[in-house]
């Protein structure tokens, strides 16, 4: 029999909110209601850790880049001092944007509407006519404001609004080793996010790009065939062989709090071979696995140089690693969603290293790729399919009846099992029924 | 300097007939003929983000050599190209011709600009900007050995771009 539920956001409790996310299925409303979408941007976007952006992204004193936070704009700085701040991009005095541009250099970020100036620190420089104000005016208090908590992992910078989230150490928890996958791929342990950014759209929700293992074979079907028709071919180079066969050793992860995985460790390892012929064919190849051989031995250095600096994780809720890029989502509506990909190069290693990392992901990424734009595609049409509400549940129980629930927690299933979708949508649950509207 | 007034006017219309054709198979999605059009070596490259990007070291939304164009290709043509299923229905006009070092001969620069209307599942986008060809004579005909295509919102939130540009 069909259930349905009456959802009125306006009186919306947490259980209601809950009863949207149940064992192996969804509700379509988390999908597609305006109201959902609201309470998403309150108690996800501004209630727990958000990706702003790497710390190689503004290198020097000044280097900036407009970011945001949900809804809320804001920037990523170096000031004087050398750190990377994250400012809320508001000035203090009437609410405009204080810095404009998407990405740039500036040591003072003015404001066009009355000229009040800010330092990269957010400190407040200067008021035009400033006598005017009364002695309680007090321009020490007057800064840019800051998110509650900023922290950095390896280079990633995490913000919240929300003061009382646990630590991103603890919030990350075994997402932490993955992200180290991606930054010890590069020789001296450093990444640089530097090569410019693909921004795509698409008419759907934030929510289904996931990571999911199953889809390959059928929304990328045109590049298996381009597989199987060269395997040293350009797309193929990532992804020698078939990952995404159910009996392969690949596996999906829900690591915790929502950070899922597409773990492809062990059927890369098994082509080790070819990713080292291909990277000894480039200037600078050879040293450069004999420099990850010395840094981190036999064992290790395998693993890295294999997965390519590739840990196919998402960080709940707006950043993944996948392949060379480093991806951030930013809900604009329910039925909307922009996503930003940034190409990650290596420090330490030869041109033609990164030039073929930038390759490789123009192959499959970007506006023109063969991946992406079919992945939107399919998005397109599920937001469209969802408005059929005759039966309004999404089936996320594939894999449910055999997935693995190891000791620290992570939950592991074959890789075309939804594990990935399940451990997404109970952190979604979890944060959404944190706390209850009025 | 005036581009187009040291050479002939027989010479500029069969370099304009070249890129109306150019432009009329990209148009019909006529992938083979398109392909024809090009040398062996060629170079097919929208730069992403601004216009003079090094594409070494910065991400460009297509630069294609040989293999990857015909690996392009190949995934067009295959019936599991979502993103072009159905087929972007597009008419563009190319305009503005002009030759620079340009041999009558041997061949050399064209710079043009185009105006693409595209319309895919009831949605209407516009494109434009400058393009670039590097002609070079063979035997009776024209062919590419360059085509760059500098669009003019290179720097915003694109969409699906997956027909030929």
């Amino acid at each position: 029999m069909t259930q349905t539920i009456q959802f009125h956001p306006s009186r919306a409790s947490g259980s209601e909110v809950g009863a949207l996310v149940q064992d192996g299925r969804v509700h379509s409303s988390a999908f597609t209601d305006a109201e959902i979408f609201k309470l998403e941007q309150e108690r996800i976007f501004e209630g727990t850790w958000v990706y702003i952006g790497h710390t190689s992204e503004v290198p020097k004193h000044g280097d900036y880049r407009a970011r945001r936070m949900g809804r809320q704009p804001v920037l990523m700085i170096r000031n004087g001092e050398g750190e990377v701040q994250v400012l809320m991009n508001r000035c203090r005095h009437r609410g405009a944007m204080v810095c404009e541009g998407e990405a740039g250099n500036t040591k003072h970020l003015r404001c066009w509407f009355h000229g009040w100036v800010y330092d990269a620190s957010g400190n407040l420089m200067q008021v035009p006519g400033q006598g005017a104000y009364g002695p309680e005016f007090d321009q020490k208090a007057m800064g840019l404001n800051k998110p509650p908590r900023v922290e950095t992992y390896r280079g990633f910078v995490f913000a919240s609004l929300n003061a009382d989230v646990p630590s991103l150490s603890d919030h990350l928890g075994p997402a932490k080793a993955v992200i180290d996958l991606m930054v010890d791929a590069s020789p001296v342990g450093e990444l640089r996010v530097d090569a410019g950014v693909h921004k795509t759209v698409y008419k759907g929700n934030w929510k289904l790009v996931g990571m999911d293992g199953y889809h390959v074979h059928y929304v990328h079907a045109s590049v298996i065939a381009a597989w199987n028709r060269d395997p040293d071919s350009g797309i193929a180079a990532t992804h020698r062989g078939d990952p995404f066969d159910d009996e392969s050793a690949s596996r999906t992860r829900d690591l915790g709090h929502g950070h899922v995985m597409l773990d492809l460790t062990q059927h890369r390892m098994g082509h080790y071979d070819q990713f080292t012929a291909m990277l000894e064919k480039l200037p600078g190849g050879t040293d450069y696995i004999e420099t990850m051989k010395a840094k981190h031995g036999e064992e290790r250095s395998r693993l890295l140089i294999s997965l390519a600096g590739d840990p196919h994780v998402g960080i709940y809720p707006n950043l993944q690693l996948i392949n060379n890029q480093i991806r951030i989502l930013n809900p604009i509506s329910p039925e909307e969603c922009e996503v930003i990909m940034f190409p990650v190069l290596f420090e330490g290693v030869s041109p033609e290293i990164n030039a073929l990392r930038l390759r490789q992901h123009e192959s499959f990424y970007g506006p023109a790729g063969s991946g992406s734009p079919d992945d939107a595609e399919i998005f397109e049409r599920v937001q469209k399919g969802m408005m059929a509400q005759v039966n309004p549940w999404l089936e996320i129980s594939r894999g449910l009846h055999r997935e693995e629930h190891g000791a620290d927690g992570v939950i592991t299933g074959r890789i075309s099992d939804e594990v990935t979708q399940r451990g997404q949508m109970r952190q979604w649950r979890e944060l959404m029924t944190a706390q209850t509207a009025q | 300097m005036n581009a187009t007034t040291t050479h002939s006017l027989e010479l500029v219309h069969d370099i304009e007939h070249f890129l109306y054709q150019e432009a009329a198979l990209a148009d019909e999605h006529a992938y083979n003929d398109w392909l024809a059009l090009w040398t062996p070596e060629l170079l097919y490259w929208v730069p992403c983000n601004a216009d003079n990007i090094d594409p070494t070291k910065k991400v460009s939304l297509i630069f294609d050599d040989r293999p990857r164009l015909e690996e392009r290709l190949f995934r067009l043509g295959t019936k599991h190209a979502h993103s072009q299923n159905p087929r972007s229905r597009l008419s563009r006009i190319v305009g503005n011709v002009r030759l620079h070092n340009f041999d009558p001969a041997t061949g050399g620069e064209v710079s043009s600009r185009f105006n693409l209307t595209e319309v895919r599942t009831d949605r209407i986008t516009v494109w434009a900007g400058r393009q670039h060809h590097v002609l070079e004579r063979h035997s009776d005909t024209w062919l590419m050995r360059e085509k760059r295509v500098y669009l003019v919102n290179n720097d915003s939130v694109l969409g699906n771009m997956t027909f030929i540009i």
